[in-house]
């Protein structure tokens, strides 16, 4: 103990001036190295996709990069492809986003107000999907929807169906696949966060509107929706930015087929710039496909989060 | 009495729909192609664990999962130390530009992979990363780090002031205090963060699809996918591989189900 006291204040008097510069440094010392990788790999390919997309370039070697201003934009905009595949994400929309989160509230609902034994259980089971990768599940989807040697189908035909659709392979059948394929991955997911809403409800909330002789439905509006308003924004949103951005599933189930009937935004760029070669247009795609996620996942905050305030 | 049984219905439906298609699969891993047929839902005659063996070593998946592990422990041990030094740093000191540097590496958390990949690419060209494990490694940390900064800052605020004063007057500098106090109280965040990181390396598929064309360099997603492909029809085969990709996984979530359920829900909004 002595000993630092001592030390303490010998070094105390001569070299402070030194030490408070030190002292001004120290907290970037500490964020230096991740400052450096965050800087290197997220923020100059982030600036760079900007960039890039204001070029033409076949991405082999850079003074080949021609600057066109805003073509691959109005390029992108204009070109039927694009459109298909923002419509395709869309038309996801309704499965990967609404379907999930009523398929996730109304069990919740029910677990909670019952007070049910066993939620740790169910709460396990359900969120198991979430964990696994989109490749995983897009591979064990094929199989089970497989025409062929699916499960599916093949009890399908057992049950007397003769020729019952091809899932996956199918013109009008594979996006409303894929779409379901998404709601499987998230309703879990929905449920958990639900369910941790709900145990912050004041329970006193629930038994007045009791008192007012509320049946199940009216508690449900009147008392656990409105509760719920946080966990609705952020599970409505999350699985808006997953139904925009959606690539694993679908680059492992169709990879856009039939035709071009499940291609999505996600999947048209990676094909664009590095299929086709064309760098600077897949740079476009990708800041187009930012700005819609932005834009919608603001929007579903703003609508269902802010207004309580 | 009738709702409780609509209710446990509800919720019993829920998680088998949820949880079969794994247990299907792990079943299916396990049989001949013949037996399949018959039935997806029937115990095997007798294990054919040689299916495991095939995808192993013909399939390649022992060098895919070496990758995978090299690539998991490359991005989590260092994304959980700078995430530690970097949320320590905007916790702890009062100085300028504090704010703006948080903000800088929160950006991360609108960010997605999509949002940046082409250039990627070719910076990963430019550095000779492509067809590299290191090429994957370095790109995820960053892509880590800004979840990273926000969890340890505000784990790091919520320990009392006193506590690490007190360090202070015991004689340890700021760097001794970090891993003396700080660190060992911070330990529970950290678990938490470090295992988000695993989950988001382990299942990573566009960055590694895009940056690795030799298979010599390819995770278990990718290799999978291409697996797929190639023997389409083999389903026991197939199935033995994604067995391969799932069970650390749900090793992994019986193990440490709270915290994995309390960070992916908190986690989510990342890319």
């Amino acid at each position: 103990m002595e000993t630092t006291a001592t030390g303490v204040e010998r070094s105390s008097t001569p070299v402070r001036s030194s030490r408070r510069r030190i002292g001004s440094l120290e907290p970037w010392l500490y964020l230096l190295p991740g400052l450096l990788i965050f800087t290197a790999f997220m923020a100059i390919p982030t600036v760079g996709t900007i960039i890039l997309s204001l070029t033409d370039w076949n991405g082999i070697s850079w003074n080949t990069a021609l600057f066109i201003g805003l073509d691959n934009y109005t390029r992108a905009l204009g070109s039927g492809q694009f459109r298909n595949a923002f419509i395709n994400n869309l038309q996801l929309i309704p499965f990967f986003v609404l379907l999930p989160a009523v398929m996730g509230i109304i069990p919740a609902t029910m677990a909670h107000q019952l007070a049910l034994r066993g939620g740790r259980w169910f709460q396990a089971g359900l969120f198991l999907p979430y964990i696994m990768p989109g490749v995983l599940i897009g591979v064990v989807w094929a199989w089970i929807l497989n025409p062929i040697f699916g499960p599916v189908n093949r009890l399908l035909k057992s049950f007397g169906w003769a020729k019952p659709p091809v899932w996956l392979g199918d013109f009008t059948w594979a996006l409303p696949t894929v779409g379901m394929i998404g709601a499987w991955a998230a309703y879990g997911f929905c449920y958990v966060v639900f369910l941790a809403g709900l145990k912050k409800i004041p329970t006193e909330q629930y038994e007045a509107a009791r008192l007012d002789g509320a049946g199940f439905w009216q508690e449900f509006t009147a008392v656990t929706l409105p509760g719920l308003r946080g966990e609705i924004a952020v599970v409505l949103s999350i699985n808006l930015i997953n139904a925009l951005r959606a690539f694993d599933v679908i680059k492992t189930t169709t990879d856009g087929g039939p035709g071009s009937e499940t291609q999505v935004m996600a999947l048209y760029m990676i094909n664009s710039a590095f299929g086709s070669n064309q760098a600077g247009y897949g740079a476009a795609i990708a800041v187009l496909l930012s700005v819609v996620t932005l834009v919608g996942s603001m929007l579903i905050l703003r609508l269902a989060g802010d207004r309580d305030g | 009495m009738v709702k409780r049984l609509i209710a446990y219905t509800l919720l019993i439906t829920g998680v088998v729909v949820a949880v079969l298609p794994f247990a299907v699969t792990f079943l299916a891993s396990l049989k001949t192609g013949p037996e399949l047929a018959k039935g997806v839902f029937s115990l095997p005659d007798d294990a054919q664990w040689h299916n495991y063996r095939q995808a192993w070593v013909q399939g390649q998946f022992q060098r895919f999962f070496a990758n995978s592990v090299i690539v998991a422990v490359g991005v989590v041990i260092p994304a959980v130390v700078l995430s530690t030094l970097t949320g320590y740093a905007l916790a702890r000191f009062r100085f300028r530009g504090s704010g703006l540097a948080f903000t800088y590496l929160l950006l991360g958390l609108v960010i997605p992979l999509q949002a940046m990949v082409v250039p990627l690419y070719y910076v990963l060209r430019e550095l000779g990363m492509l067809d590299s494990l290191i090429g994957l490694i370095l790109p995820q940390i960053a892509m880590s780090l800004s979840f990273g900064t926000l969890l340890m800052r505000q784990c790091f605020q919520t320990i009392p002031k006193d506590v690490m004063e007190a360090s202070i007057v015991d004689g340890a500098n700021s760097w001794q205090s970090l891993w003396q106090v700080m660190f060992p109280l911070g330990r529970p965040m950290i678990g938490t963060v470090g295992l988000m990181f695993f989950i988001w390396t382990w299942n990573e598929f566009m960055l590694p699809l895009v940056v690795n064309i030799n298979p010599k360099y390819h995770t278990l997603p990718v290799g999978l996918m291409y697996f797929q492909d190639r023997w389409t029809a083999n389903i026991p085969l197939i199935a033995a591989g994604a067995t391969i990709i799932f069970l650390p996984l749900i090793l992994m979530f019986l193990l440490f189900q709270r915290q994995l359920i309390d960070g992916l829900t908190q986690g989510a909004v990342k890319g």
